[in-house]
């Protein structure tokens, strides 16, 4: 794997490193890189060219999905700026944002064993995306102001919200199941 | 759309030449061929006019029959003409035994090999074998219908195909001595047929129900692009499973004690006429004549429609779970496009247009779409200036995992992540000069390896001997544009590249295939050692050749000096071996002339991309 791109992700799509992206712009730039780097461009070409061309189209793939999510851009944002984020521990000090982690885990717990868990997760969605987006004009403040330590901490709040969120979506779809 | 065109070197684009390619469909039940020529894409159809080409073989004692020939002789022969193979393409034998209503054949899985054999008359063949006489059939019917060698094929594959399935599917097409540019996931196949005919921009699901699998995808049509957004479906569930609902209610109706397998196959056969007359019919009369046993019965539609619900309600909930991995809702569809022979059963209709509140689209034959598409995207990826360019971007239809301790599956690569992909991820040594190790790689969405498929076990050789915890192996997992998977590890301290050893669990090993050709040569006098020269000539031609022309176009503004004098001596070294009759040799001085190679190549191919790119915002760039 010698000869992936040697460009950061923002300047193989065109775009400053800025935490705010345009998704529609994003996306048309991920097809035109996909349409010029995609092994389909190159089925009549040797095998070694073949190779590298799955290896590239493969690194214009993984930067368009870690330019789309905020939480893996803002991940990647720290990494441009020079932080070593692959050995981060995915632990924070913040007493304040654990408790609270805490109860919304509590909450989710509740509102499976109630009436209706549905509306019960619509509700801790609501509160949890309002969050997200609380800690994502954090982070790209603290960005901007060069603070990379501590928009690293927010970074890794986002990634607690971000999890949560998922789960709650899983077991949304598992109760649908359940309903059909 | 201009397309961002990149002349490669060793990319021929003689403007007069036109290369001749084929679409494939191979389907569990029937397949098909199609080519495009004169500006038209058709399916072709033998000499009788008849376009589908069921996918039955039949082994006589020294004959091989395709088709229709084999077709009429499954109900007097039924365990030496094999149909619905495609069920069993890279599957074990363990997974067979589940399917003998299906598949009333006998199987050896006692050999050495992990790829179950079916007991013929005249020899022992693996479905891959099988397959790969279908797919001889159809070149041929193309190659006689064009008076043209093919230059090369895509074939379509269910987009829910594993990488075992699609690997057996590759090998039988080199089996059939076929070039394939490309495996295409059928309902992405199809969408391009349908794109293309009625230039619809929006999102579209691919209901594809076939004799033997069931896909549901989801693809954004953008400007001749095909995005598959998301995929989903069973490749174990179709047609074939809603006859063998009928064949046992005509069973349990007719109270019938003792099936034989040529008795199964004639109430198969009734069962499938029964259902499709219920297209068009409220109900339809079954007649079988069996020795001295004569059943007469009349099935409705009614009864056909609570014999098959449970199974439709099985490809719903996966239009369910493929709507949520795209992240969206029914209310975001603008059309609905019906695929595969099962679909004309109106329950199917009925319940899909239900499930997403819309009249689905069946414009396009269900039967031929598939084909169609591959035909088109076989011929623009042949070279052929097609009116409209496109690119097809596809998913992976199930996660990759790596087994871990207590027998848990760790994700590296989830379900619906766009390919080609790679993903890389670190391990250390556990022991003090430890210089091995091994990675069971497994493919599906389970907590338990047990419950997933497993793909292979990789042997990590050569690590450099350190302390235990000191060494760093990074491995890559990388999965192709035709959806199959390799395993890149290298120690990152040293640098040094592991061999790493392939075990697949359900597939052919090289020096099987290598068998198995030699065998098919040997009957058509044709000497394979003289061919694979050959093709190793034609490579090493080809490279050098690239080579040359790149260090001819932009000098050696993109090398120091060092690397330019490493790369001429690689590339003499192969220039001299090229005529000599040592294929290995070739081989390898091939493989050093890459390695000496790689870099430039890539800052190549990327530096003629950044210069289509340069001086424009991307967004400007005309598509």
């Amino acid at each position: 794997m010698s000869q992936i791109l040697r460009q950061n992700f923002f300047e193989l799509f065109g775009l400053p490193v800025d935490f705010q992206v345009d998704e529609r712009e994003l996306h048309t730039a991920h097809l035109k890189l996909q349409s010029a780097y995609h092994p389909d461009r190159f089925v009549n070409a040797s095998d070694q060219e073949k190779r590298i061309a799955v290896q590239q189209a493969a690194m214009v793939n993984e930067a368009y999905e870690v330019l789309k999510s905020p939480v893996k851009r803002a991940r990647y944002m720290l990494e441009v700026g020079g932080l070593d984020i692959q050995n981060d521990h995915e632990t924070t000090s913040d007493t304040g944002f654990l408790m609270e982690q805490i109860e919304i885990r509590e909450e989710l717990e509740q509102c499976r064993n109630c009436n209706d868990p549905m509306r019960g997760c619509e509700h801790i969605t609501r509160k949890l995306d309002r969050r997200s987006r609380e800690y994502a004009d954090h982070f790209e403040a603290l960005f901007e102001q060069g603070k990379l330590e501590d928009a690293r901490q927010v970074s890794k709040k986002m990634q607690f919200v971000q999890r949560i969120l998922e789960q709650i979506d899983e077991y949304q779809f598992d109760i649908e199941d359940h309903l059909i | 759309m201009a397309l961002l065109q990149i002349s490669e070197p060793g990319q021929s684009t003689a403007p007069h030449q036109r290369n001749y390619a084929a679409g494939i469909d191979l389907g569990t039940t029937n397949s098909l061929v199609a080519v495009r020529r004169s500006g038209q894409v058709e399916t072709l159809p033998d000499e009788q006019g008849r376009h589908l080409l069921p996918s039955i073989v039949h082994y006589a004692e020294d004959d091989i029959l395709v088709g229709y020939p084999a077709q009429a002789q499954q109900a007097s022969d039924p365990l030496n003409t094999l149909s619905s193979v495609k069920r069993i393409m890279g599957r074990g034998i363990e997974d067979i035994k589940g399917l003998s209503n299906v598949l009333p054949y006998e199987f050896d899985g006692s050999r050495d090999s992990t790829v179950p054999r079916i007991i013929t008359r005249q020899k022992r063949v693996s479905a891959i074998e099988v397959s790969a006489e279908i797919l001889k059939a159809l070149a041929s019917r193309a190659e006689q219908s064009l008076g043209e060698q093919l230059a090369g094929v895509v074939i379509t594959v269910p987009a829910y195909f594993d990488d075992a399935q699609r690997q057996a599917t590759r090998d039988a097409a080199r089996l059939a001595g076929l070039k394939v540019y490309r495996l295409l996931a059928e309902p992405t196949a199809a969408a391009v047929a349908y794109g293309l005919d009625q230039q619809p921009d929006g999102i579209i699901a691919i209901y594809d129900l076939g004799g033997g699998t069931f896909d549901i995808s989801i693809l954004n049509l953008n400007k001749g692009v095909f995005e598959v957004l998301a995929t989903g479906g069973n490749s174990s569930l179709g047609g074939d499973d809603m006859d063998n609902d009928i064949g046992e209610w005509i069973i349990n109706e007719a109270a019938l004690e003792r099936v034989d397998a040529s008795l199964s196959r004639q109430i198969l056969i009734a069962a499938r006429r029964a259902k499709e007359q219920l297209t068009t019919q409220d109900s339809a009369d079954i007649s079988i004549r069996y020795r001295d046993l004569s059943i007469q019965l009349s099935l409705t539609r009614e009864k056909l429609n609570e014999l098959v619900q449970d199974l439709v309600k099985k490809t719903l909930m996966s239009c369910r779970r493929v709507l949520r991995d795209a992240k969206l809702t029914k209310q975001d569809i603008t059309n609905v496009v019906m695929v595969g022979g099962s679909t004309r059963v109106p329950l199917v209709m009925q319940q899909v247009g239900e499930f997403f509140g819309r009249k689905p689209l069946t414009e396009l034959d269900p039967d031929r779409v598939v084909a169609i598409g591959a035909a088109l995207q076989a011929d623009v990826l042949a070279g052929n200036k097609a009116d409209q360019d496109i690119l097809l971007l596809d998913v992976l239809p199930l996660s990759l995992c790596i087994e871990t301790m207590g027998g848990l599956s760790e994700k590296i690569i989830a379900r619906n992540t766009p390919i080609p992909v790679a993903r890389a991820q670190e391990f250390t040594t556990y022991k003090d000069g430890q210089t091995a190790m091994a990675i069971h790689v497994v493919q599906g969405e389970r907590e338990l390896v047990v419950d997933c498929r497993s793909l292979a076990h990789f042997e990590l050789r050569g690590i450099p001997p350190m302390a235990a915890g000191a060494a760093r192996i990074r491995v890559t997992y990388q999965v192709d544009a035709d959806g199959l998977m390799s395993v890149i590890a290298e120690e990152l301290s040293s640098g040094v590249k592991s061999d790493i050893i392939i075990k697949p669990s359900y597939g052919l090993t090289d020096r099987e295939i290598e068998t198995m050709l030699r065998d098919s040569m040997a009957h058509a006098q044709v000497d394979i050692d003289a061919r694979m020269l050959a093709e190793q000539q034609v490579e090493a031609r080809r490279v050098i050749e690239a080579i040359d022309s790149a260090l001819a176009a932009d000098g050696r503004d993109l090398l120091s000096d060092d690397e330019y004098a490493a790369l001429m001596e690689q590339r003499d070294r192969l220039f001299g071996v090229i005529e000599s009759a040592n294929t290995e040799a070739l081989k390898k001085a091939i493989k050093a002339m890459e390695n000496a190679s790689e870099e430039y190549v890539a800052r190549r191919m990327n530096a003629s991309v950044q210069k289509m790119l340069a001086g424009k915002n991307i967004d400007q760039v005309e598509m």
